[in-house]
């Protein structure tokens, strides 16, 4: 079969760095495969696609050798210009990559630089739009929309070149549920229908792991696993079963022999679910929320939301992009007044961003956590001892007098929850953690999660990761255009057929791996289906 | 909006501003200004302060800098360098020259916030590719900044930071720059990984003028065409003593600015509805 992308001991160093981002890599991709790009944050994906189209090194600079060919061309001869009408990429941050005002000049602008003719640009962006289900948005102006929106115009913008092979680095990473299995869909028709190419990076594994023809795994800039779904899971399941999807990883911790990569296998392998738990009572919430109002310009974006948050337990909020969950957590954190309506709740509360990088004001690490003392007047001896506690709890005491820009992603996120942490809140809200880190930080993130709430904090989740949510929560509480839909569900409730459920609830009616394990081993009662 | 029609009224509104002495025409051209910008979507709080400050501070300098102008109106003491003796020549002339001011910013204020973008970015792209990239950093990373801003501010809110005090606010400075030099970055290799500055480039057609458009190019031809006109006309003297504005030209130049002015500021406004 003819190559799309071919590759051929290709080793790559960004400038000014020692460590190799890209060390000894041969790839042959052919024409019409679809592969899934895995592992750790740093391992190399991102600067693999961009190899893929020249802006490594054309753009980025630093040191390539070896041989990148991607749609016929070798990218040590040809620029990205050149390569960009055979190969697409959408970014991980769909924000960052739109350039024109409006959603159908975004969408004509890389049309208009190869020069297509005049007379087809407007049909082919229109196309394009259709295609991502985005024709309703030609007109908006692209600062207005959402991040699921955004991710959709971002690819329709690729699409309308119509090259044939494309390039996603983790396209779902600010993505709800639903929009998530809408661009995935998209992602296979393009591939299945149209024969297109396509190359997916991607932590959120549950849906795409099994579509794959192909699963490669990178580690240090080297692929370690290049495989068919099947094998890769057998690979992965001894060296690194977060990688895999959330049924994969429940009968590897139960040390079952098969591997299932979908709902559907899993039900085949396993046809029995858990039996319906003794539910925890709703523990006393320690933050009131009561006929809670707030706008956003001409938008609503809390409607009389009443609800509450207790100590000792995680509350997972969950809900569409634009559901309201982060003004909830804002208004509930006291960072947005409300319209109407009354928040009551402990003086001390904490708020941690969705982007760690608005936790990193300061030049160091120890700086940072004591950014909060500081502003609350802290005496410097007392200071000085939390500041010192709070980077050993979370295990950055070493990297005390480093930069925060200089830290990784998980360090980085970390750093942010400490700097909050540190003033010891009563309630605290975790913005998407777990957005666009991997799987192995995801378990990390997990276990600082469950430590907070058994130290007695109330803990608000906002996620749209439903996999994280069933591990970590205790409650859940759903949100739709501003609305409380369901306040305070059991978290049993991810377990139930619903549209907030997690894998592992669709599969065999649990809501962790560790309780599917247990399933599995017949630990724990079920029922056959 | 299209950049054609409301670039021939802002232009015409700046020069008419630079080029008309009378201050019967500066006043038409500064009112019609105003009333465009407040006709175009908001935020458009920081050209206000910043035209209506500077244009305060030229009307309040120029009587202590000026040393012409027969007619005194208050003599304070004697201060080296400055002229402390206001003439009432001098005043007029400060305002002339804040009317200016107004009328050209405002104009300029009013045709960033009304045109479309886009349109701008690809017309200047024709001729100067890598002028009409930095143009497009900039106007993409204004608005991502502002979200950056508020998001550093909110973090640091959290943080119980009084953002309301100068060295807390001035410590999210270094942050932002570094956010927006990623951005930035960003940004630019979303553009080259889509194409850009590799040949030549086409331009999706953008059919004919709409309705409206072409009336406000009508009224903004005829401002043009009313400023061409009277501009070697419109003489008028600040200095030694205050000539008479009220002359039957300087009425008539007034005037047609003004209804001109006004149908146009009508139709920007309308058309705006429609958008």
């Amino acid at each position: 079969m003819t190559a799309a992308v071919h590759m051929a001991g290709v080793r790559y160093r960004y400038p000014d760095t020692e460590r190799p981002a890209l060390d000894g890599l041969d790839l042959h991709v052919a024409e019409g495969e679809l592969v899934l790009l895995l592992g750790e944050s740093g391992c190399g994906k991102s600067t693999l696609l961009r190899a893929l189209l020249g802006l490594v090194p054309h753009f980025h600079g630093g040191e390539l050798s070896g041989r990148v060919v991607s749609g016929g061309l070798d990218t040590r001869e040809h620029r990205p210009g050149a390569i960009a009408r055979h190969v697409g990429l959408v970014f991980q941050d769909p924000e960052s990559q739109l350039v024109m005002r409006r959603v159908d000049h975004e969408v004509a602008f890389g049309l208009e630089n190869l020069g297509c003719a005049s007379g087809e640009i407007a049909a082919r962006t229109e196309h394009a739009l259709l295609a991502v289900g985005a024709g309703h948005l030609a007109g908006r102006e692209t600062g207005t929309l959402s991040g699921g929106e955004q991710q959709r115009v971002a690819i329709a913008s690729v699409l309308a070149m119509g090259q044939r092979i494309l390039l996603l680095d983790e396209p779902t990473s600010q993505l709800d549920p639903a929009a998530a299995e809408e661009l995935l869909g998209l992602v296979r028709r393009l591939n299945r229908d149209r024969g297109m190419t396509v190359m997916v990076a991607e932590h959120r594994t549950a849906r795409i792991f099994e579509e794959a023809d192909r699963v490669l795994v990178m580690e240090a800039g080297r692929i370690t696993v290049d495989a068919p779904p099947e094998q890769a899971a057998d690979l992965l399941a001894g060296s690194a079963p977060w990688l895999l999807p959330p049924v994969t990883q429940a009968f590897v911790a139960a040390h079952r022999p098969e591997r299932p990569l979908t709902v559907r296998e899993a039900r085949r392998f396993a046809p029995q679910r858990r039996a319906a738990t003794m539910v925890d009572p709703t523990a006393p919430a320690v933050l009131h929320l009561d006929r809670v109002d707030r706008r956003h310009g001409d938008v609503r974006a809390l409607r009389s939301v009443t609800t509450g948050f207790a100590p000792g337990r995680v509350t997972a909020v969950v809900g569409a992009n634009g559901a309201g969950k982060t003004t909830l957590a804002q208004v509930a954190t006291g960072l947005l007044a409300p319209d109407a309506g009354r928040v009551t709740g402990p003086p001390v509360r904490g708020y941690v961003s969705q982007n760690p990088a608005h936790h990193a004001i300061r030049e160091s690490a120890a700086d940072e956590v004591a950014y909060v003392l500081e502003n609350l007047g802290v005496p410097a001896a007392e200071r000085e001892q939390r500041v010192a506690e709070e980077l050993e709890r979370f295990g950055l005491a070493d990297l005390a007098a480093r930069h925060p820009a200089d830290l990784s992603s998980g360090e980085r996120q970390r750093l942010a929850v400490a700097s909050v942490t540190v003033m010891r809140p009563q309630v605290l809200f975790l913005d998407e953690p777990t957005r666009g880190i991997d799987g192995l930080r995801k378990l990390a993130v997990a276990e600082l999660v469950r430590s907070l709430a058994a130290e007695g904090c109330a803990v608000g989740v906002v996620t749209h990761d439903l996999d994280f949510a069933g591990e970590v929560a205790g409650e859940v509480t759903t949100m739709a255009r501003g609305a409380v839909l369901a306040d305070r569900q059991p978290a049993s409730q991810l377990a139930a057929d619903g549209l907030f459920a997690c894998q592992l609830g669709l599969a065999l009616g649990c809501r962790s791996v560790a309780e599917a394990a247990a399933l599995l081993r017949g630990e724990v009662e079920a029922v056959h289906v | 909006m299209r950049p054609l029609p409301l670039g021939l009224l802002c232009a015409a509104l700046v020069a008419g501003s630079v080029l008309l002495d009378n201050p019967l025409s500066l006043a038409a051209c500064a009112l019609v200004a105003t009333g465009l910008l407040a006709a175009s979507p908001p935020p458009r709080g920081a050209y206000v302060w910043f035209a209506a400050g500077s244009a305060l501070l030229v009307f309040l300098v120029n009587p202590f800098v000026g040393v012409q102008g027969l007619t005194p109106i208050w003599t304070g003491p004697q201060i080296p360098i400055l002229d402390t003796e206001i003439t009432q020549e001098e005043l007029a002339f400060g305002a002339a020259a804040a009317m200016r001011l107004i009328g050209s910013s405002f104009a300029i204020a009013a045709f960033v916030r009304l045109a479309d973008g886009d349109r701008v970015l690809a017309a200047v792209a024709r001729v100067a590719p890598r002028s009409a990239m930095i143009a497009a950093l900039a106007s993409r990373l204004l608005p991502t900044l502002e979200r950056d801003a508020a998001g550093l501010a909110l973090a640091a809110r959290a943080r119980a930071a009084r953002l309301d005090r100068r060295r807390p606010a001035a410590a999210l400075a270094a942050p932002l720059v570094g956010l927006s030099l990623e951005r930035s970055l960003s940004l630019a290799e979303a553009m080259e990984a889509r194409g850009y500055g590799s040949g030549p480039r086409t331009r999706a057609p953008s059919g004919r003028l709409p309705g409206w458009e072409r009336v406000l190019l009508v009224l903004a031809a005829g401002l043009a065409g009313v400023v061409a006109v009277a501009a070697p006309a419109d003489s008028y003297r600040y200095y030694d003593l205050l000539g008479d504005p009220f002359t039957p030209a300087g009425i008539a130049t007034a005037g047609a600015i003004l209804a001109l002015g006004a149908g146009a500021v009508a139709t920007v406004r309308h058309i705006g509805r429609r958008e």
